[in-house]
């Protein structure tokens, strides 16, 4: 999914609300561009159920985040630790293996801050074909803003559609 | 990945619960091998091991922890608090734990170095209760501390064979937990029990950019092909979870 940075909010908001509510999937959201705790107070502000949405946060632990951790969030210690990120992925999907899940990746342009392009679509290759297989739906965020061809090239590679928001 | 698909003239599998595990070993342990489970403290070994107890004590196969470094109510109280795990398993004998410390009391064995009757006493012991108990799934943690007692070469490599060779034939698949330093060479403290096991899983620890990341990688199974790239880990409540390494970074090294 293709946003630009002033939607951001507004795009996290729809998806979550959409589907973890009125789509009954159970939602993972990876997030490595903002720390879990502030897209959670979000959501309580705009009295979004939590109950089947739960999140990966790699991004507190290096920011040295001194926030309560929420229960619906685990901690991967870095953003370049990829390999975790896929297993917190696949304990919550087996965790929660009675409804179908919904990955959001938030987002392609902060993890590639971290990551150089051939591991980073490695990942991507194995978590999206590993999802797949699993009958899970996969959502790839990237900021308009902060596209390079690379970037462009991965996501071309992995995903089914491609969709611009606010065009 | 796997290589080969299984045909049927292959051996029966001890399927050992732990999804990607069963998947790199095509379908499990060949049944009544004896593995060895190869790594440097907090690699993962102990945990491993416990799943592969509790899986095959619920799936209905008489299962035995030798507890040899660590008393078992320690133990117990330190492991992950798996979320399959039934008490009953305990209370019907279906999953067993013995202090191995508590063996050689029994045995009359109070030396610090085990001669050559008191190895085979001890080799025969054990077998005796897989025996008696009609275990089929044994873990020995450590071997290591076993072979410490031993001390020589020869009665180690006669324990080893003895007990291994008692193992198979009753059809009980044994892990046999092996510590070594990160910076050690080769899978085990003797050299021996290496190359008398029938598997050597390895588990370690992969510094890669400042990150420490646990790592297993099955060096060696008979019995079945396998393959024998290196996965990441992760100890979890729902048990042992491993996805591929990934190689697109600038890996240095082992682990």
């Amino acid at each position: 999914m293709r946003l630009k940075a002033d939607q951001y909010f507004d795009t996290i908001q729809g998806m979550l609300d959409r589907f973890a509510t009125k789509k009954d999937l159970e939602v993972v959201y990876v997030t490595s561009t903002i720390p879990s705790q502030s897209i959670i107070k979000a959501l309580e502000v705009l009295e979004i159920p939590m109950d089947h949405i739960w999140f990966v946060d790699c991004i507190s632990q290096i920011m040295m985040s001194q926030e309560k951790r929420h229960p619906h969030a685990i901690i991967v210690e870095s953003p370049t630790m990829l390999e975790n990120i896929m297993l917190k992925v696949e304990f919550l999907i087996r965790k929660h293996s009675d409804r179908r899940a919904l990955v959001v990746l938030d987002s392609i342009n902060s993890l590639a801050i971290h990551n150089n392009t051939k591991i980073l679509s490695e990942f991507l290759h194995i978590l999206v074909n590993n999802l797949r297989s699993r009958g899970a739906y996969t959502v790839i965020f990237s900021m308009q803003e902060y596209e390079t061809d690379e970037i462009r090239n991965m996501l071309v590679l992995v995903s089914d559609e491609s969709i611009e928001l606010g065009t | 990945m796997p290589t080969k698909e299984r045909s049927d003239d292959e051996r029966e599998r001890c399927v050992t619960g732990i999804d990607a595990i069963d998947h790199i070993l095509n379908g499990g342990i060949p049944r009544g091998n004896t593995v060895l489970i190869s790594g440097s403290v907090g690699t993962g070994k102990t945990s491993i091991c416990v799943e592969f107890l509790i899986r095959g004590a619920l799936n209905g196969e008489n299962s035995l922890y030798l507890s040899v470094t660590e008393p078992t109510d320690k133990l117990l109280k330190n492991v992950i608090p798996f979320d399959f795990f039934d008490d009953r398993l305990a209370k019907q004998g279906k999953l067993q734990f013995i202090d191995l410390p508590r063996m050689y009391e029994k045995l009359g064995i109070d030396t610090e170095e085990l001669d050559f009757d008191q190895t085979r006493l001890l080799a025969e012991t054990i077998a005796g209760v897989v025996e008696e108990q009609k275990i089929r799934r044994l873990v020995v943690d450590s071997v290591t501390s076993v072979c410490y007692r031993i001390k020589d070469q020869e009665r180690i490599r006669d324990f080893l064979l003895r007990l291994g060779t008692v193992l198979s034939a009753k059809g009980c698949t044994t892990l046999l937990v092996s510590e070594i330093r990160s910076s050690e060479e080769g899978y085990s403290r003797w050299g021996i029990e290496e190359a008398i096991a029938d598997g050597v899983i390895v588990t370690g620890n992969l510094e890669r950019r400042g990150d420490l990341l646990r790592t297993l990688q099955i060096v060696k199974m008979r019995g079945t092909t396998h393959s024998r790239a290196k996965y990441v880990l992760d100890l979890t409540t729902s048990g042992v979870l491993l996805v591929p390494l990934l190689k697109g970074g600038s890996v240095s090294g082992g682990g």
